[in-house]
């Protein structure tokens, strides 16, 4: 008797087929515990085609979700189908699965194109196969001019994009990245955005999943809302925000004298409260943001006051998390 | 179906080139790798130089049936006046009233003047009868028959080896046959046989083979998991026994070759070095083989459990801790008692029947020349008492009977290979299971 290689006795990757209609993710009723603790409760979604943005804070279970999409974690209860296909169970739709994992750690002394070639032979690539495979993938991220350095010299939005090149190889339907912009400079980031925008117009299936609201506002409009482990919400991130238009805003704005500025401020119509919380600063409650943020220039110049910064602390993941769980904006 | 055989078979010739020749270059990045192998280079090449400096020392010619002395101070060493039928006591006895007189020897010629021969052992319950009285003081014309068949076994001045059920070895000489050997010869061929014996048994199949892969295995697929690079390979179409073999695989590139090399190296020291007439002595290739052999079967079943144990658990090489301490108990043991039941529980001790079998192949004389040197111990017609000859009593300790009883050295040569090669496999099995059920944060 041999090990048993194939898992189940299922699927070398030739002979593997997705089942056509299945939906490309699919979860049911999926929930994740350790101990005592919660990572995920009840997650249903169902998922096929264009970008998808995960949003949560950290530790909300986007990690989670992720390992579990992948096979990398066993779920408490529930069902998972990548593919149609339980991915605990049977390693085969990796081969049409391409994931960027959060961890820092590369295999540093490796240089990019080796990297991606050494792994793209995994996917059943001959040796020279997997060489083309990995300098077209290289080139589809821009890295294709140090793709013969070492990984370890690499700049953080460098590795991340090798990354990202390592889970293009053999043309994947579905990409799952896992904070890819996280520690990146704004060069970086804006590549990877486009990167993943691309895939998106290539009619893959994409899931990028962060912390920032502002970075999946620019990559896709189709969001999850994770928060407690819980699926807070799905959908477009425009019906949801309008929605927290009605809700009392915060501004904060930073300025030299604030009982100076606020008796110009006060006269805006759509502001309803001033707050005097710190020496330099000013916060202002209003329920119409767009409003107050055409009106707020001009009461600026026209006070004579100088100041130095506007904050909108409401306009965060935070704040929607804080309307959508009912709790107000902190 | 050919075809369908043919495509399994290149998808996993592909996964397994290309994680082998990964994990092999990994190794080379770390310099961990480096230390560890470079120490077990330092651990055999100090174990060298104790046998090559064993092998350079001059060991005293010890006169051990006393016979070149000149008891009666006529001159004439004993064992001339002996050879040639004068009496030893008597002074006005000797040869130089021949005519035509015979010269007194130099007493040096009647020191290590009748050697053994070890050029045969019995076997089973057959008795051979070996010896040669080189010095033809028991084949002299002046004794009787009875005095020159002491052994009683028909056969005038020999000496009889016998097995007894129990196993037990019997040497039964005649008086004056083998009784002056050549304590140098006899050191030298014995150290040099126990040298190979314990370098190859503790240095070699216990000491490199169980630390090199405790530092080299057990992290194999546990550092992955820990620092999260293992998505990388295992985010592909592979399954993870699969994983768990080719790194197995890919550690044994590494770890193979190196011990090909450090066999070698000591192989062509031992061949300079040892003892002989001739330059270099070729007949001991095949222990070194025998060795090499086992040390590499030791580091596949090693290397596969503590890979395993890693899988396992975090802290593997914790549990890898203990298991070594008895893997060095059973290593000791099998060198005193072979035949021990609980032996049977051991990776070493089936590792170490491969050793001991091939040392019974290459050295069929074993037994004897033990023997011999312990039975030179003791009174001798003078009185005089003797310890066992230099160099019996390591090899003494250093070798031993293949014990699974009696049965061709082949063939338990071949079981032990075959029941460590099961224990590899069920622990490829055990170690695959642990890690498909694991996950991986």
């Amino acid at each position: 008797m041999m090990p048993d290689f194939h898992q189940e006795g299922k699927a070398e990757t030739t002979e593997w087929q997705p089942e056509q209609q299945a939906p490309v993710i699919l979860l049911e009723n999926v929930s994740k515990t350790y101990g005592k603790i919660h990572a995920l409760s009840g997650i249903t979604l169902a998922l096929s085609g264009g970008v998808t943005g995960i949003l949560g804070l950290n530790g909300a279970g986007k990690s989670t979700l992720f390992k579990i999409l992948m096979g990398k974690l066993k779920p408490s209860s529930g069902q998972v189908r990548l593919f149609g296909t339980n991915p605990w169970k049977n390693p085969a739709p990796y081969s049409r699965v391409g994931f960027v994992p959060e961890g820092e750690k590369m295999y540093d002394w490796m240089t990019a194109h080796d990297f991606i070639s050494t792994f793209a032979r995994l996917n059943g690539l001959t040796r020279d196969e997997a060489k083309l495979e990995a300098d077209r993938v290289l080139d589809f991220v821009g890295l294709l001019d140090v793709a013969h350095k070492q990984i370890g010299r690499f700049s953080k939005g460098m590795r991340q994009r090798t990354k990202i090149a390592h889970a293009l190889v053999n043309n994947p339907d579905l990409i799952i990245l896992d904070e890819p912009l996280q520690g990146c400079d704004p060069l970086a980031r804006t590549t990877i955005m486009n990167v993943i925008r691309e895939l998106g117009r290539m009619g893959r299936t994409v899931i990028v999943s962060s912390h920032i609201l502002t970075e999946i506002e620019r990559i896709t409009e189709q969001i999850v809302i994770l928060h407690h482990g819980r699926l807070l919400a799905l959908g477009n991130l425009h019906a949801i925000r309008e929605k927290m238009d009605n809700i009392p805003h915060r501004i904060d704005i930073g300025c030299e004298s604030p009982k100076g500025l606020a008796k110009s401020v006060i006269d805006i119509d759509s502001v309803h409260g001033i707050i005097f919380q710190h020496p330099e600063k000013l916060t202002v409650q209003t329920r119409n943001l767009g409003d107050f943020h055409s009106n707020l220039p001009k009461t600026i110049i026209d006070s004579g006051q100088k100041v130095n910064s506007i904050d909108n602390p409401d306009d965060d993941l935070a704040s929607i998390l804080g309307y959508l769980t009912g709790g107000g904006g902190y | 179906m050919a075809d369908k055989t043919n495509t399994i078979f290149r998808a996993l010739d592909r996964k397994a080139s290309a994680i082998t020749e990964f994990t092999m270059r990994q190794y080379r990045t770390k310099i961990s790798t480096w230390v560890v192998l470079i120490t077990g280079l330092v651990v055999i090449s100090l174990l060298m130089l104790f046998y090559v400096d064993a092998m350079q020392r001059d060991f005293e010619a010890i006169d051990n049936d006393g016979d070149s002395v000149d008891s009666d101070g006529d001159l004439y060493p004993d064992g001339q006046e002996r050879a040639l039928g004068t009496s030893p006591f008597n002074e006005l006895d000797h040869p130089g009233n021949f005519v035509p007189p015979i010269p007194p020897d130099d007493p040096e010629k009647w020191i290590n003047e009748d050697d053994f021969d070890w050029d045969e052992s019995p076997t089973g319950t057959r008795s051979v009868s070996v010896g040669y009285d080189d010095d033809g003081d028991c084949r002299a014309e002046d004794r009787t028959q009875s005095q020159k068949d002491t052994n009683d076994n028909g056969i005038e001045c020999d000496i009889e080896l016998s097995l007894s059920l129990t196993g037990n070895f019997r040497y039964d000489a005649d008086n004056y046959v083998d009784e002056d050997p050549d304590d140098e010869a006899y050191a030298k061929e014995a150290l040099h046989r126990a040298s190979i014996l314990g370098i190859g048994k503790l240095g070699f199949v216990f000491i490199i083979s169980i630390f090199i892969p405790l530092f080299m295995a057990t992290g194999l697929i546990r550092d992955e998991m820990t620092s999260g690079t293992m998505h990388y390979i295992l985010t592909k179409p592979i399954a993870r026994t699969e994983v768990f073999f080719y790194r197995i695989i890919g550690y044994l590139g590494i770890i193979w070759p190196y011990l090909i090399i450090l066999t070698l190296i000591s192989a062509i020291v031992t061949g300079f070095a040892g003892p002989g007439d001739s330059l270099f002595r070729f007949s001991e290739f095949g222990i070194w083989l025998a060795i090499l052999f086992a040390a590499m079967m030791a580091t596949l079943v090693y290397g596969m459990l503590f890979c395993f144990l890693g899988v396992m658990w975090r802290y593997g090489i914790i549990l890898a801790i203990p298991f070594a301490a008895w893997e060095l108990g059973m290593a000791l043991l099998s060198m005193g008692v072979p035949e021990s039941p609980i032996l049977r529980f051991s990776v070493i001790g089936w590792a170490l029947i491969i050793v001991d079998s091939a040392s019974m192949i290459v050295w069929p004389d074993m037994a004897l020349l033990i023997n011999s040197g312990f039975s030179v111990e003791g009174g001798d017609s003078f009185g005089f008492e003797r310890e066992e000859l230099i160099g019996s009593e390591p090899l003494q300790y250093f070798f031993a009977t293949p014990g699974l009883g009696d049965m061709s050295p082949f063939l338990s040569m071949i079981i032990a290979t075959v029941v460590l090669l099961i224990q590899a496999t069920a622990l490829l099995f055990l170690g695959g299971a642990i890690f498909k059920g694991k996950e991986i944060e």
